[in-house]
Parts: structure tokens; sequence; C-alpha cells
């Protein structure tokens, strides 16, 4: 019995709460995702890309002497507007078109690779890493955890506690869940619909590139970083329901936590299979994942 | 000849179809109509294969299809138009009309070459010349007039050589001109065709019908012979309100 | 004499319904979109630049026409799925990748023999895709080819992860067998021309094969499922047995190139199962022309020569690939079919 709590602490505590931190960054991509999917039924295959440039964009400014919370706070912006400008110039001109499920994805994943390799130009091919603001261990249960990654997972908290205020409680909230349901109607109230999608754009990508500064210091930064993660942010937006907020968050803290236990038991490559393998199931039984969409009851 | 027994739908809180019983007799036209909300159109769901419902049955000329799918029921010779034009619009009226023909062709000649299909080509041609769009055969579909368009829905159920035809106020949209003609071409498929029709141009239903049947909030409130429905009270309070009721 | 004159009004009525039937049915084959005299003749001249192509293509433009011959065929089978059913699937990859790895362990530890490989392929594409694809397809919309998507990653995933088969380097040094045709004759793959008009030779068959299948009844309901599947049911039709008809001879077109592709590049790796090479097809059938069959071949070939080419002097070949999706999504989503059947005037499209 005594084995039995032993291991429950000092081997199953320590993964859960690293993969719930992991579980909160991949909320913040997830987000992103499932807000543009949701009300633009755009399927952002660059959004891998956009947390990508987060880690990159943290890197040039920690180089050029800023601090690490003034990157915090700029970079998130700066990813938002590079999303804006995408879906400006790509995107909107396409919504129109009859197939633009297909033509957005297309055009999503040729802007992907785009910026991977203009990635590669501008800071070559090697590894590059940021330096954590926050050093030292702090003691939590007997359980030691790198201070600065419960400043990754409180940062997170926040910033899905911030999402969750501004789609439900606010004016703009309410605006984006009627878009998500009819955007015509909504048009016809006088609301500028390029605004809300151009706002959509802008919010997800800077929640992007926010996981992608917060988790730089932790991961390191490398080229097909956006590629991995785009994956697993995929698996999360659709076990949690494509266009659901909560869907989302609780998907990607369910996820994280299959994958970084089962890696306690299994070899971690094979936990990802098996988070692939769950995304799978979950679509072939209930392909709307579990949560409604937005504005949907 | 369709007969409904006791046919329920919900959606949620909302009882669409409320115990609704009626006999659509062969080669008559029986129509349903019914202010809007009363559930007519899903009752023709429910009936040609699109809903299944809840509770309840639905028996062609004897056999019991409650629930069989679609695809089911049009092989069984149910062939039913929709309110909003549903066609394939990328495709020529020929094509639209040769695929209904085309189903009715036995399985074998499934992979033979198109150009090898002459009946179902045939058939389609007759039916073109028939409803007088001869002239826009290989006009695409999305490019015809909205009357038009209403034309070739009714032009593919009668591709399908049914037993019953489903008709989702096919008149909709039209200027009275082009609804006279339905009005004439309705009552020329009578005798060959048990026709069932959803209309809100009452004065093409009472023109054509031989039965209507009145439903009010997925009920059925009443049915008769056209005079009879006319002169009932009851239906006019459902359509009017009860103030007209009374005079 | 009235008589006479109804008669005669009769035949001329009856001569004139037949020819009006014998010309619509010349035009219901002609008008399929794959068949269209113009697309046959684009055909014809790929064909023919294809046969000369080695003559001045020197051994190692061959060999990479090879490739863009094998790679062509995931394109194709992306665009029989896309252009004839309406199914978009992102992972046609897998059934390239799935034959690139039985060919590739057959020849490792089983057999030299070209045909049991072919069979064994063939027989293990056709069951997974079939059980795939019933349920794939019961998904709408999106969701299918989210699941495409989703199940070629897992294979790649798996194939990545298990030594046994390679891991992440995958398998190499897989030995180039020599196909018994008929007795007596053998055909050596070592030699780059022979190999060439072989594949060329099969993958002429398997489009010529492709494109009689598409110009059936079977064909034509794939394209009225493509255009309005909700309808399709009410016309008596199944559309399910359909689209899995349409998926599983898809997913053998896609095997055909995998299968082959190990003998031409002597080994196999996890990321040909990958979402880039079935992304890569998507574009390859977009830049073609969606629903030629003819465009999908092309647009192998223009890809993989840019590809090559440009990736010899730099390593960013991935933002030329990146421009060329989006100009052709953007402006050219006919692909170049398209533009060559707007400019010599022989396409059709609906007026908004």
């Amino acid at each position: 019995m005594e084995d039995l709590l032993a291991y429950l602490h000092f081997v199953v505590l320590p993964q859960f709460i690293d993969a719930l931190i992991i579980g909160v960054a991949l909320a913040l991509v997830a987000l992103g995702l499932t807000m543009i999917f949701g009300l633009l039924d755009v399927i952002n295959l660059a959004h891998g890309e956009l947390y990508m440039l987060g880690g990159y964009a943290a890197f040039t400014l920690l180089g050029w002497g800023a601090g690490y919370w003034s990157a915090l706070v700029l970079v998130p912006v700066l990813v938002g507007l590079v999303g804006w400008t995408l879906e400006e110039l790509g995107i909107r001109p396409l919504l129109p078109r009859a197939d633009r499920a297909i033509v957005t994805l297309l055009l999503t994943f040729g802007v992907s690779l785009i910026f991977r390799d203009v990635a590669q130009v501008i800071w070559g091919t090697e590894t590059r890493s940021v330096a954590a603001p926050l050093t030292g261990i702090t003691n939590f249960a007997e359980v030691f955890v790198p201070t600065y990654r419960i400043f990754v997972f409180s940062a997170g908290l926040l910033a899905i506690a911030v999402t969750w205020w501004l789609v439900y409680r606010t004016q703009i909230g309410a605006v984006l869940r009627a878009t998500a349901v009819d955007p015509s109607m909504v048009a016809s109230f006088g609301i500028p619909i390029r605004l809300v999608y151009g706002f959509t754009f802008l919010y997800g990508c800077g929640l992007a590139g926010l996981a992608g500064v917060l988790l730089s210091p932790i991961y390191a930064v490398f080229p097909t970083m956006g590629h991995d993660f785009l994956v697993m942010a995929f698996a999360v937006v659709i076990v949690g329901g494509m266009g659901s907020i909560i869907g989302a968050v609780v998907a990607a803290i369910l996820l994280a936590q299959v994958q970084g236990l089962a890696s306690l038991w299994i070899p971690p490559v094979w936990a990802e299979t098996l988070v692939y393998g769950v995304m799978l199931l979950v679509l072939v039984i209930r392909p709307a994942g579990l949560f409604n969409r937005l504005g949907e009851a | 000849m369709i007969r409904i027994t006791d046919l329920s739908k919900s959606f949620g809180a909302l009882r669409a179809v409320n115990h609704l019983s009626f006999e659509a007799m062969p080669n008559c036209i029986t129509s349903i109509i019914g202010p809007n909300g009363a559930g007519k159109s899903t009752a023709f769901n429910l009936i040609a294969g699109t809903l299944r419902p809840d509770s309840g049955r639905v028996e062609l000329e004897g056999h019991d299809v409650t629930g069989e799918p679609a695809y089911r029921l049009a092989k069984l010779g149910v062939a039913r138009s929709f309110q909003i034009t549903n066609l394939f619009f990328g495709l020529s009226v020929l094509d639209n009309i040769r695929l209904n023909c085309q189903s009715l062709e036995s399985r074998n000649r499934f992979l033979s070459r198109l150009d090898r299909l002459s009946a179902p080509v045939r058939r389609a041609t007759e039916i073109l010349e028939e409803f007088g769009l001869d002239e826009s055969a290989d006009e695409l579909v999305g490019n015809l007039s909205h009357g038009d368009q209403r034309r070739v829905e009714i032009a593919i159920c009668m591709a399908l050589s049914p037993r019953v035809l489903m008709l989702d106020e096919p008149t909709q949209g039209m200027s009275p001109a082009e609804t006279a003609e339905i009005d004439t071409l309705i009552k020329s498929l009578a005798g060959r065709v048990t026709v069932l029709l959803i209309e809100h141009d009452i004065d093409l239903v009472m023109n054509i019908s031989d039965h209507v049947i009145v439903m009010h909030q997925g009920r059925k409130l009443f049915e008769g012979p056209p005079d009879e429905v006319r002169a009932s009270p009851a239906v006019r309070e459902a359509y009017l309100g009860a103030e007209h009721a009374a005079a | 004499m009235l008589q006479a004159h109804q008669q005669v009004q009769a035949t001329d009525i009856q001569r004139r319904q037949s020819g009006t039937v014998a010309a619509r049915l010349l035009r219901a084959s002609r008008n399929s979109s794959s068949n269209s005299r113009l697309l046959r003749q684009i055909a014809l001249v790929s064909l023919l630049l294809a046969a000369i192509f080695p003559l001045f293509g020197g051994s190692f433009f061959t060999r990479l026409a090879i490739e863009a011959l094998l790679f062509g065929c995931i394109a194709l089978s992306v665009d029989i799925l896309l252009g004839y059913a309406g199914l978009l699937s992102l992972g046609q990859a897998a059934y390239f990748g799935l034959a690139a790895y039985v060919a590739a362990l057959m020849y490792l530890h089983v057999t030299q023999s070209f045909w049991l490989v072919l069979l064994t392929a063939s027989a293990s594409v056709g069951v997974f895709s079939f059980l795939l694809g019933a349920v794939a397809i019961r998904a709408k919309g999106v969701y299918f080819a989210l699941i495409t998507f989703s199940v070629a990653e897992i294979l790649s995933k798996i194939t990545h992860n298990t030594r046994a088969i390679g891991g992440s380097d995958g398998l190499i040094g897989i030995p180039v067998p020599s196909i018994p045709l008929l007795p007596g004759l053998e055909i050596e793959f070592a030699n780059n021309y022979v190999f060439y008009y072989l594949v060329l030779g099969t993958v002429c068959l398997l489009y010529l094969g492709t494109r009689r299948m598409l110009n059936t009844a079977f064909g034509s309901v794939l394209r009225a499922i493509r255009d309005n599947s909700d309808r399709v049911p009410y016309l008596g039709y199944n559309p399910f047995w359909y689209k899995l008809l349409a998926y599983v001879m898809a997913a053998q077109i896609a095997a055909f190139g995998g299968l082959i592709y190990p003998l031409l590049r002597g080994f196999v790796a996890p990321h040909l199962f990958g979402f880039e090479v079935s992304t890569k097809a998507v574009v390859m059938s977009l830049v073609g022309g969606v629903g030629t069959l003819i465009g999908p071949l092309m647009g192998s070939v223009i890809i993989t020569f840019l590809e090559s080419v440009v990736g010899s002097y730099t390593e960013r070949h991935l933002i030329l690939l990146g421009i060329i999706f989006i100009v052709f999504v953007v402006f050219l989503p006919d692909g170049l079919c398209g533009l060559a059947q707007r400019t010599f005037g022989a396409g059709r499209k609906v007026k908004p």
C-alpha cells in the first residue's frame, strides 16, 4: 500500500503536473484553431507556424536586449497582427467561394510551407534557445517543479480565463457567438463582418503566439516545432468539438494527460500515437466531438 | 395508395407531427394544407424517408415502409420534389432527368459506357418534351430561370415512373401564368399516378384536389373534399384567427 | 392521301427523334468532364511528349520522370475522389506507403517474385481501403478529410516508431527484381529506359481504365454525388456503395505508385505515408485540373520536376511550392486544363 502511494506521489504526480502544464499551453493553440473554425469555417493549417513564429519572435526580441516580460506582451500582439494580415489578404477573398473549405485549407497549407522556409532563411536551421526568466525549483507537495513551469501554467490559465470572459461576458463575445451562428444576420445589424473575422484571426493567432513565447524556454525553438504541435492541436480540436471553446480546453487537458500518463508505461512515441488513436475513435463514434460548436445549444 | 397511421415526430420539445393519420387514395390528388409551422413538410419528410418517425406507420400499397431510407422509397416508386429547389445545378437538364431514368435500369448496366445507354436518354428526352424543356436540354440547370427550375423539379420526379408523386410547394415563387401551367400539368397526371401535394396557393389546391387534409400544429384538423374544407369554420379559424371564424 | 402524309410525318418524327436521341447520347458521353475532346487531345499530346522524353532527358531526369509518374498515381487517386465523388481525401499517401512497405518487406524477407508482391500489396490495400472507406464515408463533409488525414498520420507514426520495420530510417537496400512477363521473356528493371517505358505504359493503362470506368452510369452517379449528394438518394441510388467503390478503386491506383517506388529508389521511409505527400498530391491535382484525370498526372510531372530543379539550387524549395499552391488556389482553381478549356472555349460553368 505504501509502495502504491509512493508510486502515485513520486512517479505519477510529477507526470500529471507536467502534462497539466503542457495541456494548458496546448489549449492556447487549440483555442485559436477552434475559434477560427467555429466562426469562419476555415481550417487554418498555418496555425502551427504562427506558434513557431511566437517562439522565434521571442528569441529575436530577447536577442535585441528586450526583457522576457516585454516579449511576453509584445509577441502575441505581433503574431496576432500577422494572423490578421493573413486573414485580410488570403482568407477573406476566398470566403465567398463555394468550395471555401477546401480552398482555404490548401491556401493555409501553402502559407505554412512558406512560413517554415522563411523561418529557416531568417533564423537558420539550428535549434535556438530562449532563456527562462524564472529560475529555480519550487517544492510543490514534495514534487519539484521548475518555477518557470508554474508560471507558464498560471499564465496559460489566465489567458484561458480571459478568453472565456471575452467570449461569454462581453459585447464582443456576443457578436462573435452570433456570427458563428448566422453571419448574414449579424451583418444586417450594421456590424462589419470583416472586422469580426479579422478580430477572430487576430485573437486566435495571438493566443498561438503566446503559447510560442511561453513554451520557448522549455522546448527551444526550431523550424518544425509548429508542425508537430499542430497535429496535436488538431487532435484536441477534433476531440473537443470543432468550434467549441470549452471543448478545446477540456480536450487539451485530457489529451495531454493521456499522453503524459501513458508514457509512464509505454514508450513516449507510442503514447503520442495513442492520442491520435483516440482522435480517430472520436471521429468515428462521435465526429462532432465532445462539446457543441460555439453558438449551438 | 399511401396510408399514414398515428405518425409522430418531435424535435426536442417541439411536437412537429402529432399522431397524424390519413389515407391518400390511388390515382387521386390529395393535398395537405395548413398555416406555417403546421408540420406539413415534416410529414412529407417522414413519408419520403428523409426523417425517421418517432412512432406510427407508413404504408405503401399495404407494405410497411416506415423508416425506410429515401433511396429505398425511390426504388419502390415514391418520387418527391423539394420546396427549395434542390437540383444538380452543375449538370445539364438532360443529365438531371437521365440520372433518374438510369436508376430504373438493371444493375448490370452500371458499368456500361454512357453513350451506349440509349434507353434512359430516350426516356429523358420524352419527358423533356412533355414538360416543354426540350430547348434547354443541354443548359446547366443553374442557369435556368426559377420557373424552369421548378418545372425540372417535377420532371425529375416523373422520370422515376413513380407510383406516388409527392410535390412540396411546386409552384413556390412562380408567376400566376406559370402556376396555371403547373395546375394543368398536375391535373393531367391524375389518373396515372397518386399525387400528394403540399401547397400554400389555396386556389390551386381547391381547383385540382380530390381530397384535402388540413393540418394545424402537427395534428390533422380536418379532411374532406375541397368544398367541405372551404366551408369548415374550424379551418377558417386555424388560418385566419378566431375573430374571422365568427363572421 | 391523308394517311400516307401522316405516315410520312410519323417516320419523319421518328427519324428526327432518333437523330435527336443519338445526338444527345453522344453529347452526354462527350460532355463528361474527362472525356471531352479537348482533354483527349491534351492527353494524347502529353503521351507523345512523355514517349520521346527519355531521348533527350538523360538518365537522371528519366528516373525523375518515373518518380513523377508514381506520385502522379497518388494525384490521380485524389482526383477520382475529389473530382468525381466530391470527397477530399487527405490520406491517399497511406495507400502509397502501405503498398511501398509491403513490397519492400516482401522483397527483403520473403520473395523476389514481382507478381506475388503485386498480389499481396494489392490485396492488403484492398482490404484496408474497404474497411477504412466503410467507416470514413459515413462521416460528413470535412470529417471525411480529417479521418483520412489522421489514419495516414497514424500509419506514419507507427512505421516511425517500429524498429522492426526500419523505424525513422526506413528500409534500405531493396533488391531490384526482374519481371517474368512470359516464359522466356524477362524484363530487367536495371535499365532506366525499360523501367521508364514500362511505368509509362502501365500508368497510361491506369489512366485509360479510370477514364473508361468513370465514363459510365457509375461515373455519372458519382458526379451527381459531387454536385448535390443530398438529392441523390431520392433518385433511387444509395450513395454509400458508389462512394465506397470509388474509394477502393482510388486506393488501388495510389497503391500502384507505392508498389513500384521501392524498385526505383531502393528504399522506403515513414514520410511516404505523411501528410505532405498526401497534400502535395491534392495540389498536383489542383494544378493540373480537378476532375480531368490527365490534369493530376501533368501536375505531378510539373511539381516533381520543379521541386527537383529548384532543390538543386537551394534548400528553400518549400517557398516556391507554397507560392505555386497559393497562386493556383486563388487564381486558377480550374488548373491548367481549366485554363486550356477557357482559352479554347470548351468548358461551361454555371453563371453566378
